[in-house]
């Protein structure tokens, strides 16, 4: 098993290098190759994790230096599943653009792939330093994706990306320190910074010192979660990008520098008792789901609309974890995923709408359904899944955050039941912005002047991608996969441990 | 005859506490003088100055503590901060022929006054915070006061200027204000570690020369002003 | 033999009031050869003073008491801080427990105040303009004193500047520590403003956009104007003075009362004031006068680093 995880780190980059060489199709193949290796890799890793229990059975290799417990393992699958679409998605978006040069072609599919590398490589690194070093590296290969088509609002949107998610990660390299100091009092002067090693003396850390480092990385870490008020960058990068880079920003990358905060997170609970570690977690999640729900509404842009979504996404996914019951924590890690598929979903069909009627305003959009008679039905599914309907994923996941958060029986907790009822408001408030808008731009009536679109989809590959992420949004909601329940729930016995 | 006073007079620092924290404080400095220059090509200079500065402060600390590999950090810092990454900026700005001097959008006199009313909140902040030095002759406490506010001050810095340089220089010298502070929490801090924080420093550079030069090439000046399309 | 205190005190009043001249003449025949000019003699202030002495005086019409009495109160209050600072000795004399160090700055502005105000007497409209700005950037540098004063008070437990002195004498750590370092710069940057040199004010001409200090005295002559100019003078030394012998160094002052000791510190002095007006010199001639508007950046900056110098003083432990 321990191969698998030096094959996952070597594949995307692998693919990268080949990519960089070699022809645009080769590249595209190659990527999408690299895309469902990773992701099957991923998966055969799940039995094997999902036995965890009390620091066994995590897979190691490279003595140690990587390592994937059930947490991390969460996060790899939600990557992996998205790099695997994506990949898919970005073959057939590429070749239905006549615009495309041939060099534009070779920086989106290498650029892809090293990024996708990175997110891979964040939640298996064994080190809290080298944590930030894969995310920093991520926060370069996607600053130069959104700039990649070269116009004024991308080169804005990169500029703000860049700036904040660096400064947010100076913080969260500050944090480090900070956390390497705290350990140093009883792990020495000089030593590695591996899970294990600081969970293992986490609660002889000195409080104050741990939640010092927290709040930094919290605030550093959260730049690139999109957490308020530091996620300014977040609808002009995502909007602005290229569509399969905008789905990898969305549906993994959010996670992934999330995973970084939730590590901070296990230390902290030790060291200076969960309740803090929660509170913070609480407030940020409740601020950032109020702004993404209130700015939803207001939206015209279809891919801002989504990167609002997101942003409202992550806010339930801090809630989730900021609650006491295991319920709610599992709830929030099956999130992770769920949201992944669904964002996905949702932005190759925002991509392949916008390609097709060559805007991206919501004023203008009409008849999605007529004009895209695959792509509409999918997406209008996709987003329903973003509200957190039933049969998807995220209906599941989000329910299970709520119950978990009235668990305990009534009136066990009023801070979290509140919270909870804040939450099921703004999320229907979420609900009523996205469907009104799905509505007006899906579901109308295809416009007559409209003769210039020639109905019909533009590429196979596109539709493919979208079916498939569908597919898993749909599973995972109906009936996930026991061995996923399994690692569910070793993941949210990992986060809730110390009271 | 003797002076009278009304107390005991504090000590003043060792000669080890004393250099290292006057080296901070000239990081802090810096910051500022760096809001004062109007000029682009000088902030860069400046920023070099600072990451020299932190580089002498990683060769005091590897002194005292006789520690190789803090001198190989204090080399590789002068390689990448003082030589390469400005020299990488400065290559923007020849290239650049308008737009040498940066826009403000406030007064250098109310950033500096800002600047300072953020210093204060960060030397509070620390000194509120129960930090011990991670063992002998780690650089004093007080060096980390210093570079708090070089951190926070260094964020005014990015906030109020309106070019795509100075913002860039600013983000920069709050990587030398973090580098001071893991001097003094973490200094023993594993080599490979410290050596791909810097490694990572230098790609995060070289995105943004790369961003720099494209938002050049695209609006044909340096300034910020017009980066304000996307809203809501 | 040793001297009676008060004699020794009257000795410093008196050095501070005839070295005055002398200071400003070596200072302005230093910046002359800087700039490849002879320049004017050395005791040329001197010359002018008595010239100016014999002089008639002349008032403006409508200029009240106030117009006559300022340059007398301005002369008066600047010779009164030499009893207060260390000038010749290192020991406070019998007077200098008058006042302190905010006590000393205090007088310096009453003098300056005076003055101003007699501007304002006489209706003069670039009186009036040099008075005005000058309180205004008078208010403008006020903090960054303040907080110098705040930081020798916090390195010396009190703010006598006699012990300022002592503690900086006592090892060379105190002499270097950073919030001693900061506070000087501070200081430097305070006289730099407070005697009207560049980047502040021109020393030497009286533009019309620029000038501060020396417009307030348009309006004066004969021995009004004599006091005044001796006046200004003796403010420079007694800045330098304490610039020198309060923060930079402070060796070299007399340790008792011994005639031998107290004599020798009087060329001591002149030496380390000339010192000091040659760096200003220098400065005069290496930087440019700073547009009007950008004189608070100036200030700012002086103000930066006079707070910083506290904040690693009271937070920082330095």
């Amino acid at each position: 098993m321990s191969a698998v995880l030096i094959v996952i780190m070597a594949v995307p980059l692998g693919a990268t290098v080949v990519s960089w060489w070699a022809g645009p199709r080769l590249a595209g193949l190659v990527t999408v190759l690299a895309g469902t290796a990773t992701f099957g890799l991923a998966m055969a890793l799940v039995p094997s994790v999902a036995r965890y229990k009390d620091g066994t059975s995590a897979v190691g290799a490279l003595g140690n230096w990587l390592r994937v417990d059930p947490l991390s393992l969460v996060f790899l699958l939600a990557t992996a599943f998205l790099y695997c679409l994506t990949a898919i998605f970005s073959v057939g978006y590429v070749a239905a653009d006549r615009a495309a040069t041939r060099v534009y072609r070779r920086r989106l599919f290498a650029g892809l792939n090293l990024f996708a590398w990175a997110m891979a490589m964040a939640p298996m690194v064994n080190d809290l330093g080298l944590l930030w070093v894969a995310i920093e590296v991520t926060t370069v290969v996607s600053a130069l994706l959104v700039a990649i088509e070269g116009t004024d609002g991308a080169i804005e949107a990169a500029w703000k990306y860049i700036l904040i998610a660096s400064l947010g990660l100076g913080l969260s390299l500050l944090a480090t320190a900070v956390i390497y100091h705290a350990g140093s009092f009883s792990l020495g002067g000089s030593y590695d910074l591996s899970y294990t090693k600081l969970l293992g003396k986490a609660s002889v850390f000195p409080a104050a010192t741990v939640r010092l480092g927290y709040l930094l990385a919290v605030v550093g870490y959260g730049t690139k979660v999109g957490l308020f008020p530091v996620h300014t960058w977040l609808p002009d990068a995502h909007s602005e990008a290229p569509t399969p880079v905008s789905a990898l920003l969305s549906g993994s990358l959010l996670a992934t520098s999330f995973y970084a905060i939730l590590r901070y997170y296990q230390i902290t609970e030790r060291a200076a008792g969960a309740a803090f570690a929660r509170d913070v977690l609480a407030g940020f999640g409740v601020l950032t789901l109020l702004l993404g729900t209130l700015y939803l509404a207001s939206q015209r842009d279809l891919k801002r609309l989504l990167a609002y979504s997101s942003i409202e996404h992550m806010g339930i996914l801090a809630i989730g974890v900021s609650f006491a019951s295991p319920l709610a924590i599992a709830g929030a890690l099956l999130h992770v995923l769920a949201h992944a598929a669904a964002k996905g979903t949702s932005f190759f069909g925002a991509g392949s709408v916008a390609r097709k009627l060559r805007t991206k305003d919501l004023e203008r959009i009409r008849g999605g359904i007529g004009l895209l008679p695959w792509t509409g039905p999918m997406l209008v599914a996709g987003m329903l899944g973003l509200s957190a309907m039933p049969p998807f994923g995220t209906f599941r996941s989000e329910l299970s955050i709520v119950a978990g958060g009235f668990a305990g029986g009534p009136g066990a907790n009023t801070a979290e039941e509140a919270i909870a009822a804040i939450m099921v408001v703004l999320a229907t408030l979420a609900f009523f912005g996205l469907s009104w808008h799905m509505g007006q731009s899906m579901l109308s009536p295809v416009p007559d002047s409209g003769t210039a679109v020639v109905k019909g989809e533009t590429s196979r590959l596109m539709v493919l991608a979208m079916a498939f992420g569908l597919l898993g949004l749909v599973v995972l909601g109906v009936h996930p996969p026991a061995a996923l329940d399994h690692l569910l729930n070793g993941a949210a016995a990992e986060l809730g441990v110390a009271r | 005859m003797p002076v009278p006073l009304l107390g005991a007079v504090p000590s003043p620092p060792t000669t080890f506490d004393g250099v290292t924290e006057a080296l901070a404080v000239l990081v802090l400095l810096v910051v500022f003088a760096m809001m004062r220059e109007a000029l682009l090509r000088s902030q860069v200079r400046l920023y070099a100055f600072q990451s020299l500065a932190v580089a002498a402060l990683a060769g005091v600390l590897g002194a005292s503590q006789h520690a190789g590999e803090l001198y190989v950090l204090a080399g590789l810092s002068v390689a990448l901060k003082v030589v390469l990454v400005p020299a990488v900026v400065l290559r923007l700005l020849s290239a650049a022929e308008v737009d040498l001097a940066g826009s403000h959008r406030f007064g250098v006199a109310t950033m500096v006054l800002l600047g300072v009313v953020v210093s204060v909140i960060g030397f509070l902040t620390v000194s509120n915070i129960p930090i011990n030095s991670s063992g002998i002759n780690s650089l004093p406490v007080p060096a980390l006061s210093a570079a708090a506010a070089t951190v926070l001050v260094s964020f005014v810095l990015v906030m109020f200027r309106a070019d795509v340089v100075s913002q860039a220089v600013g983000f920069f010298s709050m990587e030398n204000g973090v580098s001071v502070a893991s001097l003094v929490v973490a200094a023993r801090m594993p080599l490979i570690l410290e050596v791909g924080f810097l490694f990572d420093l230098l790609v995060a550079g070289v995105a943004f020369g790369v961003l720099m030069r494209a938002h050049h090439r695209r609006s044909a000046s340096l300034s910020t002003e017009t980066l304000d399309q996307l809203r809501g | 033999m040793q001297l009676p205190p008060a004699a020794v005190q009257a000795l410093q009043v008196l050095v501070v009031l005839f070295m005055a001249p002398l200071v400003s003449g070596v200072i302005a025949r230093v910046e002359a050869r800087l700039q490849g000019r002879r320049g004017p003699r050395a005791l040329q202030p001197y010359y002018d003073i008595a010239k100016l002495f014999r002089k008639e005086m002349l008032a403006p019409e409508g200029a009240s008491w106030v117009f006559v009495a300022a340059p007398v109160v301005a002369f008066t209050s600047f010779l009164t801080v030499p009893l207060l600072i260390p000038v010749l000795t290192d020991f406070p004399l019998p007077l200098g427990y008058m006042g302190d160090i905010m006590g000393g700055g205090l007088i310096l502005a009453l003098g300056g105040f005076s003055v101003a105000l007699a501007a304002l007497d006489t209706g003069d409209p670039y009186a009036q303009l040099g008075s005005s700005r000058a309180m205004t950037f008078g208010a403008l540098i006020e903090p960054s004193v303040l907080f110098v004063v705040f930081a020798v008070a916090l390195i010396t437990t009190t703010d006598l500047p006699y012990a300022m002195a002592a503690v900086d004498r006592s090892s060379l750590a105190q002499a270097l520590r950073p919030a001693h370092l900061l506070a000087a710069v501070a200081f430097f940057l305070v006289v730099l403003s407070d005697t009207g040199r560049i980047p502040v004010e021109t020393h030497t001409s009286t533009l019309e956009f620029g000038m501060i200090d020396e417009a307030r005295t348009f309006e004066h002559s004969g021995p009004a104007l004599a006091l005044l100019k001796w006046g200004s003078a003796i403010k420079q030394m007694v800045l330098y003075v304490i610039l020198v012998d309060v923060f930079c160094a402070p060796w070299g002052l007399a340790g008792s009362r011994q005639l031998g000791g107290v004599l020798l510190a009087v060329p001591v002095l002149l030496a380390k004031a000339l010192g000091a007006g040659t760096i200003f010199a220098v400065i005069d001639n290496s930087f440019s006068k700073l547009r009007l508007y950008k004189i608070t950046e100036f200030m700012a900056s002086a103000f930066a680093l006079s707070a910083v110098s506290v904040l690693v003083l009271y937070l920082g432990g330095g």
